[in-house]
């Protein structure tokens, strides 16, 4: 009778914490909340293995019209800043941060993603991680969420991953966001690119010769105060590629040394670029400076 | 096209792109001239202080990069300082109506009472007039004029471009560097920065 009636029990119990397990799985996947949003800290792969690389995702689902920043946030806003809680044996490298849209108003401009973004990092682990049976891995974010306001939002994130032998398949259940944020990050410059920038007095001129035309082209500046954000970025289609002026930022005081950024020529493709400040020849650069002021002023020339 | 039509051409150029830079109260730059109404009912008009330094404040109440600088006291501490050496500290709303921080007048009284803030002025700017005079881009972005009226700091409060109360003891304020390195005669080192902070709420806000 008791032995029975103890059994019940233990199922019943057992059955009670499976069921929580589930709910605290439910939970889990859907994130912890952040302002008009959920926030999920993410691991490609199921464990980790000593003297591998491992790729962790931050996926933030935000609500409709509610935006966060990239790492150069444009006018306002400021980027996710991330502070690990890592075990010794782990190292983190840096985000890797998805081709951003250009948002907000007429005169002000950010640079940031709407809806739905994973930023990825890789973490690595080292030898002496092989002696620890799990790895406990702890994020405090810190994120701007805005719309038309902004409220700062706080996550303390975690996940523990087991140490194993070897690296463990990637796990089924977050490879399409994997997928995802690595389709959306901008890819190296073809090195048959041929790019330079010139110095046009007001602005900085952009030369691209790609060896084919394009019809659009937008470029999205790595470093805050270089170009003036809200100004249209004007491009003149030529038969291989285009020349795109690019206003330069009022809090600009010096001479850059090389533009850095995003080229984004279509929805699908997106560019690192890197290009020093070049000293073309004087017809050239004469060049850059009409077309400068012709376009960005919106004087016509003839 | 011969040479001799196109150094004409070039030169107008030039004036037109470089017209925006003289007319848009750029570091440098004569700080363009303003006629405004406070929330104590005066007429304000930015010549009225020639001879005196002017410091310009965006402000948005419900911004939590401003709220960063009121709750910690920041603000209040730097308008009671400076209007206390005779800088005049004008405090501009340019949200528009219906938009976060927008305030009638009374309501502005309530706050700087509640807040205990100090400026010489708090003025009323739901046009975006003179927000977009001085290009203003976020709260809080300040601008300091010289006596002479010439903008010599325009940019961000200081160098923690974040909303934590905690950022606020260790940080560079450009504020006072400017106004310290201007009232000694110096020249001001570090006369333009990028203006952190939450977007100015002009009537074009998206939605």
């Amino acid at each position: 009778m008791r032995s029975c009636c103890s059994s019940t029990k233990f199922l019943w119990n057992l059955w009670l914490g499976v069921a929580l397990l589930l709910c605290a799985a439910s939970v889990q996947a859907a994130g912890t909340p952040i302002p008009h949003g959920t926030l999920e800290l993410i691991a490609e792969n199921q464990s980790i293995a000593a003297g591998h690389e491992l790729y962790l995702g931050l996926h933030f689902q935000l609500e409709k019209g509610w935006h966060i920043y990239w790492v150069n946030p444009g006018d306002s806003g400021e980027p996710p800043r991330i502070k690990w809680q890592l075990p010794p044996a782990i190292t983190v490298g840096e985000i890797e941060w998805p081709t951003p849209r250009r948002l907000g108003t007429p005169s002000i401009v950010d640079f940031g993603y709407e809806d739905e973004v994973t930023l990825i990092v890789p973490i690595h682990a080292q030898a002496s991680l092989a002696s620890q049976q799990s790895a406990q891995i702890g994020a405090e974010v810190k994120v701007l969420v805005c719309r038309e306001i902004c409220i700062p939002g706080k996550a303390q994130l975690s996940l523990t991953l087991p140490v194993e032998s070897r690296m463990a398949a990637p796990d089924a259940r977050n490879s399409s966001l994997f997928a995802a944020a690595r389709k959306s990050l901008p890819r190296p410059a073809p090195r048959s690119w041929k790019l330079s920038v010139a110095d046009a007095g007001n602005s900085l001129v952009l030369t691209a010769n790609l060896g084919h035309q394009v019809s659009q082209a937008v470029f999205f500046p790595l470093a805050e105060s270089q170009i003036d954000n809200a100004a249209p970025q004007k491009l003149l289609p030529a038969s291989a590629g285009f020349r795109l002026a690019l206003r330069k930022s009022d809090q600009l005081r010096k001479p850059i040394a090389r533009l850095k950024g995003v080229l984004v020529l279509s929805a699908a493709q997106a560019y690192i670029i890197d290009v020093p400040l070049g000293s073309p020849g004087a017809t050239e650069n004469t060049g850059a400076e009409i077309y400068a002021a012709q376009f960005l002023d919106e004087v016509p020339l003839r | 096209m011969k040479r001799s039509t196109l150094y004409p051409i070039l030169i107008a150029l030039f004036l037109c792109a470089a017209l925006p830079l003289i007319l848009s109260g750029k570091t440098g730059g004569p700080a363009p001239e303003f006629t405004a109404t406070a929330s104590n009912g005066k007429t304000v008009r930015l010549a009225d202080y020639r001879g005196k330094y002017v410091v310009l404040e965006w402000h948005n109440n419900g911004c939590p990069y401003v709220g960063k600088h009121y709750k910690s006291g920041n603000m209040q501490k730097l308008q009671k300082q400076w209007t206390g050496r005779g800088v005049v500290w004008l405090t501009i709303l340019s949200s528009a109506p219906g938009e976060q921080g927008y305030m009638t007048a009374n309501e502005e009284n309530d706050y700087l009472a509640k807040v205990q803030a100090a400026p010489t002025a708090a003025l009323l700017d739901p046009t975006g007039q003179i927000g977009h005079l001085y290009d203003a881009k976020t709260s809080p972005q300040m601008v300091v004029i010289n006596p002479q009226g010439v903008v010599i700091y325009d940019g961000a409060i200081d160098d923690k471009p974040t909303t934590d109360l905690e950022d606020v003891p260790g940080a560079t304020n450009y504020v006072n560097l400017a106004l310290e390195q201007a009232l000694a005669g110096k020249q001001v080192e570090t006369p333009t920065t990028r203006p952190y902070g939450c977007s100015v709420k002009y009537a074009d806000s998206a939605h």
